[in-house]
């Protein structure tokens, strides 16, 4: 019998991408990379949705999918721009040099 | 077949997304992520999702990569460099909270296979469906899901507005220019020196026309297609 995935094989790879992410994020120190693991984040979140949407044959799922890419562009325009900023003032992208709001 | 494919491609975004975390280079972390991204929309397919496939190319692989890789360059981004000195409790915090994750999605997943309901996959029931295509995702976006549809381009509008905002060098004034409110101010450099005679470099110049400004600058001879006229 051939083996077709179940969609507990989807929500896994998910899960484990997701988990990459918040590594990445909890461990790099470049804020480039920190922005490229919460990009992995989201794009584990929208694997979801689509396996739950093609599942259970509803397209609701696919259109958030969509939403959440506009709003991955608009944070990438936003961050990105933020990051520049932040470069031009401080010459560093360490994200422990950045601590002007700390205590 | 499908488990085939799906064994391929998560075995290439979970190798990629490690790869992401591993790298010190960040133009390095940059194509592992396009590789994430390009695996990612390979699944979709075999989830008969191709519009979603196709826009996770143009906007996740395409534009957004871009960009990022555009900012990785113009900033002259260097390798991150081993110090391990401070904040040396991250690492194994991220790794604590990296497995409390793991299980709590496994607790999850071994509650949905539990459970007696198993939808099946899309390409294994007789009649397809329409969910993935264009049109019906086009149908779902423009009625049921106008207002958040609306409520997307506003957000794009304001990402265009701020990122601009943000991006914007501040004016830049350097110690030999006056300003003046409602003037034009002229750097000493870029002044024909015919007109104002010899001048220090640190001697301010200010014009209050346009027309003053352009003999200063040497530019009165261009005609201008209005007057002739």
């Amino acid at each position: 019998m051939e083996m077709v995935p179940q969609l507990s094989w989807y929500l896994a790879l998910s899960a484990v991408l997701f988990t990459i992410g918040v590594v990445g994020v909890l461990v790099k120190r470049n804020v480039i990379s920190m922005f490229m693991c919460i990009e992995l984040m989201l794009n584990a979140v929208n694997l979801t949705f689509v396996a739950f949407s093609s599942y259970f044959r509803e397209v609701s799922g696919q259109l958030f999918v969509f939403i959440v890419m506009t709003v991955a562009a608009a944070e990438a325009a936003v961050g990105l721009g933020i990051i520049i900023t932040v470069f031009r003032n401080r010459e560093s992208l360490d994200v422990d040099e950045s601590n002007i709001l700390k205590l | 077949m499908n488990a085939l494919l799906f064994i391929l491609f998560a075995g290439l975004a979970i190798g990629c997304a490690v790869s992401l975390v591993v790298q010190r280079n960040p133009l390095y972390g940059a194509i592992s992520l396009i590789g994430v991204f390009v695996s990612l929309a390979c699944i979709y397919v075999t989830l008969a999702a191709p519009f979603i496939a196709a826009v996770q190319v143009i906007v996740y692989a395409g534009a957004i990569m871009v960009l990022v890789v555009f900012v990785i360059m113009l900033l002259n981004v260097e390798e991150e460099e081993r110090r391990n000195l401070r904040l040396r409790y991250l690492m194994p915090a991220a790794v604590l909270l990296a497995a409390v994750l793991v299980a709590e999605a496994t607790f999850v997943i071994y509650s949905v296979e539990a459970s007696r309901y198993q939808p099946a996959h899309p390409s294994a029931s007789a009649n397809p469906s329409d969910v993935g295509l264009t049109a019906s995702i086009g149908t779902g976006l423009f009625t049921t899901y106008l207002l958040p549809f609306e409520i997307t381009s506003v957000l794009l509008l304001m990402a265009i507005v701020g990122a601009m905002t943000l991006a914007r060098r501040a004016t830049v004034t350097s110690a030999n220019v006056v300003v003046v409110p409602g003037a034009q101010v002229l750097s000493s450099r870029g002044v024909d020196p015919g007109q104002v005679g010899s001048i220090t470099d640190s001697t301010p110049i200010e014009t209050h026309t346009t027309a003053e400004a352009e003999r200063l600058l040497g530019l009165e001879e261009a005609p201008r297609a209005r007057d002739v006229d």
